[in-house]
C-alpha cells in the first residue's frame, strides 16, 4: 500500500456543500490510477489535497511512511516530494526548457542537475530542445516539458489533473500512449484526473468513479468497463463491478 | 486541533508580517473609525442640517461623474494603445501617464489662470483684437470645470493600471474576437471592458478617492463637498471631534463600498495561466482610424498636460530668478529623498500584503488587505492628526520612562515616512494585486510543487512576472508622494521643505506665478521616474 | 535576481537612512535644552519675507530659527498633542487662531518694554499671550469707471438692492470673512450679523470661487462692480510680475468702509510664545526683533500688509490709500465668535 487516504473531506469556504466527502482511497507502488469524474464532481479538488494545495477539513492522507496531512499535521506541499503536470501546465514563461525543467532540482550539484536535465529531456523526447521559451513550443511540446519538469526531481508521486484536455484529438491517443510507456519505464506511482472515459481507460491500471465528492465505484477498467466492448460503447455500458471500498 | 493546525500551517512569516503591517496601518486610523461611534456634540446638529445635504450630494455628483469619465478616458486609451499602431503611440505608452504628474490643485490654479480674464485667451482677444467676452462662459469654476480638472489629471490611475492588464493578458481572447471579424467597438465593449473590469475598478477606485479626500481643487473652486463640511467643521467650527467624526463616516462608507466590491466579485477570476503569455501585438491602423485615434490621444494629451505645462513655464520665466539658490538643490533633494524611501516602503508592504491576501483562502485574507485602503479615503489632514496622535504618544512614553531625552519620533522624518505609508500604500497595492490578479496562483503553485517554499517561490517566479506591476506601483506612489502635501505640511521635521511645500507656499498665497517653478520640477522628476518606468517595461 | 537585490538594498538602505535620522534628531533635542542657540517656531504664514526675516535674525543674533510652516489649526492641534516638548512660538495670520491656542492654554504672558513699546496695546492680547506683528484691512473695491465711491461707504451698504448682483466675495470657507462676520456679530449681535450675510448672499454677482484675487479681476470684467478684498492682494497685483494682473489692479478704487461708524474690518497676523516654551529668552527676542522698526519696515514693503509699529509709514502702495478708521473691538472677539460666524454663513447659505 503506497499510497493510503482516508475519509478526506473537504469544503470550500462560503460554501456549505461538501465538495469531497469521505473519500478512501489505496493505491499499490508503481500503479496509474485515473479518477475519472464531470466537472464539478471533486476530481481537481482531491488531487490539489494531495498535492497539499488545499487543506482537508478532515481525514488523513499517506504516502509511502511518510503522514502528509492528518488532523494535527499538515506538510506544506514544497515539502511533499509530489510531482503535479497542470492542467494549464503552468510552464514559467520567463524561463527556458532546461530551466523549467531544473527549477525543481533544488539541491542537486551542478552536474547532477545536466545529467538529470538529459535523461528527462530523453525520456521526453525533446532534447535540442533546452534553450526555447515555452511560447515557441507547440502545445504537445509544452505538454511533454510540464511533464519532464514533474519527472525530473523524483518524486515518490505523480499527480495529473487533465492532462490531455488542452490537446487536440489525435495528438491525445499518441501522447497518451507515450505518456503510459514513460510512465511504466520510471516506476513512478502516478494519479490521473479526467473526465474522458477514453483516457481512463488506455491509461489507468486502476480507475476510481467520483460522483459529488464521493467515490461511486472503484476498479480496474475491466472490471468497470468491461474488456470486449469497445470505446464508444462503454459509455453506456452500465458499470459491472461496484465499488469495493 | 484541527485549528492549530490550520494556523500552524498558514503561519508563514509573509501571513506574520502582514498581519504586523497590517496592525502599524490601523493604528492610526482607529481613533478617526472609533470617533464616528462617538455621542455627537451640539454642533453635530447645525452639521446635518446645514451642511451635510448638498455637501454629500456634491460629492455624489463628482465622486460618480468623474469615476465615470476617468473609467471611459482611461481604459478607451489604454485599450486603443494596446491594441493598434498609430503615429506617436510609443509615446503615448508614458507620455499620457504624464497628467497625474501635476497636481490637480496646480492644474486647477493653472486652467483658471489660463481662461479667466487676465489669462491667456482673454488678454489676447481683448489687446489684440478688442474683444471682451461674457464672463459666463470662461468660467471654469464649477461643478462641470471642477469634473473636467479631476477626470484630465487622474484619469492616468485607469490608464496604467487598465493598459499593464491588457498588454499581457487578453492575446489569445482579442485576437480570437478579430478573427471572427468583431470590430473595434464592439471589442472594446464586449471584451476589453469586461475582460479588464478588475483593473478599471481599482483605477477608478484610485480615482475616486483622490476626489473624496481633495480639499484643493474644490476649496479654490467654490465647490462644496464632504471634505469641505470636514473643514469647516475643524477650523470653522473649532471642532475638531466632530470632524473626525464626519472621517470616520466617510471612512467606513468607503470600506463598506470596497468589502462589498470584494465580496460581489467573489470567486469569480480573470486570469489566464496559460504559458502563451504574450505581448498583445498591435494591429497597425489606416487611413482615417489611425488620425482618429492619433487625434483622440493628442486631444488628451494637449488638454491633460502640455497645456497648462506650457501655461506654467510661461509663469515660470517671470518669476524663476528668484529661485535660484542653494536651498532649492537641498529642496530637490529632500523631496526625491523621502519619496523614494517612503515608496519603497510602501512597494515591498504592498507586495507582502497583497502576496499573503492571493495565497490564503477564507474571506479574512481576502478582506483583512482593505485596510490599506483607509488612509487614502479620508483627507490627509486628518489621518494627520491620527499619526501624530501615534507618534507624540510613543515619544512621551519613551521621554517619560527616560528611554529618550527629548522626542525622537515625532520631531524626525520617520513620523513623515510613516504617514506616507499610511496614505500611499493602496496605490501601489491596486497596482500589484491587479498584476497578481493577472497571473493567477497557477505559476506559485507548481513551484511549490517543485520543492520551493512560498518566499522563494515569490522571489523565483512571482516578482518576475509582476515585474511591471510592482514597478508601476512604486511609480505612482513615488508621484503621489512628490506632490502630496496637507501630511508632508504638517508632519515635517523643522526646516523640512519640499518642492509641493514650496508650491503650496505661493499658491495659497494667490500667487500662482512664483508657485511655477516647483510644480515645473516636480512635474519634471515625475516625467523622468515615468520615462524610466516605460523604459523598464520596454526591455521586458 | 536583480530586483531582489534592488529591493533588499533599499530595505537596509531605509533602515540605516532611518535610524541616521532619528540620531540626527535626538543630538537636534539635546541640543534644544542644552544650549541657546536655537528657537523652534511654528508658523501658518508662508511668505518668501518672512525666511529672509529670520535669517538676518540668526546673522544678528546666533540664534537659528527651526522652522515648520503648516495650516494653524494643524499646528494647534500638534502642540496640543506634544505638550510639554514642543516648538517655543507660534506665529499665524489670524487673531481668531492666536485666541484658539490661548484658550486651549498653550500660551504663555510675556511683559517685556521693548515689545509694549514696538506693539500698541490693542494690537496685543489683553494678558500680553499674544502680540501683532502686521495687520490687514479687509475693504471695499470699486470699478473705477462704473462706481461713484460716495454711494459705498459701509459694508452695510453692500446689502442695499442697488447691488443686486454687483456683490463679489469670495466662500464662506475663508478665514477673512469669518472674521469680518465675527467682528460684525461682536459689533452688531448676532441677529444683524446674520441679517447682514443675508443681503450680501442676495446681492451676490455669482457664486462665491477662487480667492481674493478673483474677486478683483471679477470686477474689472463686469461680473459685478464691487468686491470685498484685504489690501495686501490688491498691493500685491499692483505690483505683479504678470502686467494683466497690474492692469486690473489700477482700474480699481478702495473704499474704508464704516470709517464714519465703527470702523474698517482689521486682523492681525501674530506670534506668541508657547506655555512650554525651552527657549523663551530667545523666542522673545525673536519677537524684539520682528516689531523694531526696520523689520516692520520690511514687512510692510515686501508684503503690503500695514505695520503694527507706530513709529514706521506703511509702503508706498498703501499710502497712497490713506490713513483710516479700524475697528475698535478687542482682536480675540474674532475667535470667540468663529464658530458663530460659520454657524450663520451656513444658515444663510453663503456658499
Amino acid at each position: 500500500m503506497f499510497v493510503h487516504i482516508r475519509d478526506l473531506q473537504y469544503r470550500y469556504s462560503n460554501s456549505d456543500h461538501l465538495t469531497i466527502n469521505k473519500f478512501n482511497l489505496t493505491i499499490n507502488k508503481g500503479e496509474i490510477t485515473t479518477i475519472l469524474g464531470e466537472s464539478g464532481s471533486g476530481k481537481s479538488t482531491l488531487l490539489r489535497l494531495i498535492a497539499g494545495l488545499e487543506m482537508p477539513s478532515k481525514g488523513n492522507i499517506m504516502v509511502g511512511d511518510d503522514c502528509m496531512c492528518s488532523q494535527s499535521k499538515f506538510v506544506q506541499p514544497e515539502r511533499r516530494g509530489i510531482g503535479m503536470v497542470f492542467q494549464d501546465y503552468a510552464l514559467f514563461p520567463h524561463m527556458t526548457v532546461s530551466e523549467n525543467i531544473k527549477f525543481g532540482l533544488v539541491k542537486w550539484s551542478r552536474k547532477d542537475k545536466k545529467a538529470r536535465l538529459q535523461e528527462v529531456l530523453e525520456l521526453v523526447n525533446l532534447e535540442g530542445y533546452e534553450k526555447r521559451y515555452p511560447y515557441e513550443l507547440s502545445g504537445g511540446q509544452q505538454q511533454r516539458v510540464a511533464l519532464a519538469r514533474a519527472l525530473a526531481p523524483k518524486p515518490k508521486l505523480l499527480l495529473f489533473d487533465e492532462p490531455f484536455s488542452n490537446l487536440d484529438a489525435d495528438l491525445q491517443i499518441k501522447i497518451r500512449e507515450e505518456l503510459r510507456k514513460i510512465l511504466k519505464t520510471t516506476g513512478v506511482t502516478s494519479i490521473f484526473v479526467t473526465h474522458d472515459q477514453e483516457d481512463a481507460q488506455a491509461l489507468a491500471d486502476r480507475i476510481v468513479i467520483l460522483r459529488g465528492g464521493e467515490v461511486s465505484q472503484n476498479g480496474t477498467p475491466e472490471e468497470i468497463f468491461g474488456t470486449d466492448c469497445d470505446i464508444s460503447d462503454r459509455i453506456a455500458v452500465k458499470p459491472r463491478v461496484l465499488s469495493r471500498t | 486541533m484541527n485549528w492549530i493546525r490550520n494556523i500552524k500551517s498558514n503561519m508563514n512569516s509573509w501571513a506574520i508580517l502582514s498581519i504586523v503591517f497590517i496592525i502599524l496601518i490601523l493604528l492610526p486610523n482607529l481613533s478617526i473609525i472609533f470617533q464616528f461611534f462617538s455621542e455627537p456634540n451640539e454642533n453635530w446638529a447645525h452639521i446635518r442640517e446645514y451642511m451635510l445635504n448638498t455637501y454629500i450630494k456634491n460629492s455624489l455628483i463628482l465622486v460618480v461623474a468623474v469615476g465615470v469619465l476617468s473609467a471611459i478616458v482611461g481604459s478607451s486609451l489604454a485599450w486603443i494603445i494596446s491594441a493598434y499602431q498609430f503615429p506617436l503611440r510609443n509615446f503615448f505608452q508614458w507620455g499620457l501617464i504624464l497628467p497625474l504628474a501635476i497636481p490637480p490643485y496646480i492644474g486647477a490654479y493653472t486652467y483658471h489662470g489660463i481662461i479667466n480674464y487676465t489669462g491667456v485667451i482673454q488678454t489676447t482677444l481683448r489687446n489684440q483684437f478688442g474683444v471682451t467676452v461674457d464672463q459666463q462662459y470662461f468660467d471654469i469654476m464649477n461643478m462641470p470645470g471642477t469634473i473636467f480638472i479631476f477626470v484630465i489629471f487622474l484619469f492616468p490611475y485607469v490608464f496604467t493600471i487598465t493598459k499593464a492588464f491588457l498588454a499581457r493578458q487578453s492575446t489569445s481572447l482579442i485576437e480570437n474576437a478579430r478573427l471572427l471579424g468583431s470590430n473595434p467597438w464592439k471589442i472594446y465593449f464586449k471584451i476589453v471592458l469586461p475582460l479588464a473590469r478588475t483593473s478599471i475598478v481599482a483605477g477608478v477606485s484610485l480615482v475616486i478617492l483622490e476626489v473624496l479626500n481633495d480639499y484643493g481643487v474644490v476649496k479654490y473652486y467654490g465647490i462644496q463637498t464632504f471634505t469641505t463640511a470636514i473643514f469647516q467643521t475643524w477650523f470653522g467650527l473649532g471642532d475638531l471631534a466632530s470632524a473626525i467624526k464626519l472621517s470616520g463616516t466617510l471612512m467606513l462608507i468607503i470600506l463598506g463600498l470596497l468589502i462589498a466590491e470584494r465580496v460581489l466579485r467573489g470567486r469569480k477570476r480573470f486570469s489566464f495561466t496559460t504559458t502563451k503569455v504574450k505581448l498583445l501585438k498591435p494591429v497597425q491602423l489606416k487611413g482615417v482610424s489611425k488620425w482618429v485615434a492619433f487625434s483622440y490621444a493628442t486631444t488628451v494629451f494637449a488638454v491633460a498636460f502640455i497645456i497648462p505645462f506650457i501655461q506654467l513655464i510661461y509663469w515660470a520665466t517671470l518669476t524663476y530668478e528668484q529661485f535660484f539658490s542653494e536651498d532649492l538643490l537641498s529642496v530637490i533633494g529632500n523631496t526625491i529623498m523621502v519619496a523614494l524611501i517612503a515608496a519603497t516602503l510602501i512597494t515591498i508592504m504592498a507586495i507582502v500584503i497583497s502576496n499573503f491576501s492571493r495565497l490564503h483562502r477564507g474571506l479574512t485574507a481576502k478582506l483583512f488587505p482593505k485596510v490599506t485602503i483607509l488612509g487614502y479615503s479620508i483627507p490627509g489632514a486628518v489621518i494627520a492628526v491620527g499619526i501624530v496622535t501615534l507618534f507624540i504618544g510613543i515619544d512621551k512614553f519613551m521621554y517619560q520612562n527616560t528611554l529618550v531625552s527629548s522626542y525622537v519620533l515625532s520631531t524626525s522624518i520617520f513620523m513623515l515616512v510613516f504617514a506616507y505609508v499610511v496614505r500611499y500604500l493602496a496605490v501601489a497595492y491596486n497596482s500589484i494585486e491587479s498584476g497578481f490578479e493577472r497571473i493567477g496562483t497557477s505559476f506559485t503553485e507548481a513551484s511549490r510543487i517543485l520543492g520551493q517554499n512560498i518566499t522563494k517561490s515569490f522571489f523565483k517566479v512571482d516578482l518576475k512576472l509582476i515585474r511591471g506591476a510592482i514597478f508601476g506601483g512604486f511609480i505612482l506612489a513615488f508621484i503621489d508622494i512628490l506632490k502630496e502635501l496637507p501630511l508632508t505640511l504638517i508632519l515635517r521635521p523643522f526646516n523640512f521643505e519640499t518642492l509641493a511645500t514650496n508650491a503650496f507656499q505661493y499658491a495659497s498665497n494667490e500667487m500662482i506665478h512664483e508657485a511655477a517653478v516647483p510644480s515645473i520640477l516636480i512635474i519634471i522628476i515625475s516625467a523622468i521616474a515615468i520615462y524610466f518606468f516605460h523604459h523598464v517595461l520596454e526591455r521586458e | 535576481m536583480k530586483i531582489k537585490y534592488f529591493l533588499l538594498t533599499s530595505i537596509i538602505l531605509s533602515v540605516i537612512f532611518l535610524a541616521a535620522c532619528g540620531d540626527d534628531s535626538t543630538s537636534d533635542g539635546d541640543s534644544n535644552e542644552s544650549s541657546e542657540e536655537e528657537i523652534n517656531l511654528y508658523t501658518s504664514r508662508h511668505y518668501d519675507i518672512d525666511d529672509e526675516l529670520y535669517k538676518e535674525f540668526t546673522d544678528e543674533t546666533g540664534i537659528k530659527v527651526n522652522v515648520i510652516k503648516g495650516d494653524e489649526d494643524e499646528l494647534i492641534e500638534r502642540m496640543k498633542r506634544e505638550g510639554e516638548q514642543t516648538a517655543d512660538l507660534f506665529y499665524t495670520s489670524d487673531a481668531g487662531r492666536l485666541f484658539r491656542a490661548k484658550d486651549a492654554g498653550l500660551l504663555q504672558s510675556i511683559d517685556n518694554d521693548t515689545i509694549n513699546e514696538n506693539i500698541p496695546e490693542n494690537l496685543r492680547d489683553k494678558d500680553n499671550k499674544w502680540f501683532g506683528l502686521t495687520k490687514r484691512a479687509r475693504v471695499i473695491v470699486y470699478h473705477k469707471d462704473r462706481v461713484d465711491p460716495s454711494e459705498v461707504k459701509t459694508y452695510e451698504d453692500l446689502t442695499e438692492s442697488k447691488w443686486e448682483d454687483k456683490v463679489l466675495i469670495r466662500s464662506s470657507e475663508n478665514i477673512y470673512n469669518q472674521s469680518l462676520l465675527a467682528s460684525f456679530i461682536e459689533l452688531k449681535g448676532r441677529e444683524e450679523a446674520k441679517a447682514w450675510a443675508e443681503g450680501v448672499v442676495n446681492n451676490m454677482a455669482r457664486d462665491p470661487q477662487g480667492g481674493d484675487r478673483d474677486q478683483a479681476k471679477g470686477v474689472v470684467a463686469g461680473e459685478g462692480d464691487l468686491a470685498v478684498m484685504n489690501t495686501y492682494y490688491l498691493g500685491g497685483m499692483l505690483n505683479s510680475a504678470d502686467e494683466e494682473e497690474v492692469k486690473v489692479a489700477e482700474q480699481l478704487g478702495v473704499i474704508f468702509p464704516n470709517q464714519e461708524t465703527t470702523g474698517t474690518h482689521v486682523n492681525v497676523s501674530g506670534i506668541a510664545v508657547t506655555k512650554h516654551a525651552k527657549n523663551k529668552e530667545n523666542a522673545v527676542k525673536l519677537i524684539e526683533f520682528l516689531s523694531s522698526k526696520d523689520v516692520q519696515k520690511q514687512f510692510a514693503s515686501a508684503n503690503y500688509e500695514y505695520p503694527v509699529n507706530p513709529n514706521v509709514e506703511p509702503a508706498e502702495t498703501l499710502k497712497q490709500w490713506g490713513d483710516f478708521k479700524e475697528q475698535d473691538i478687542n482682536l480675540s472677539i474674532l475667535g470667540e465668535n468663529n464658530a458663530e460666524a460659520v454657524k450663520i454663513f451656513n444658515e444663510v447659505n453663503w456658499k
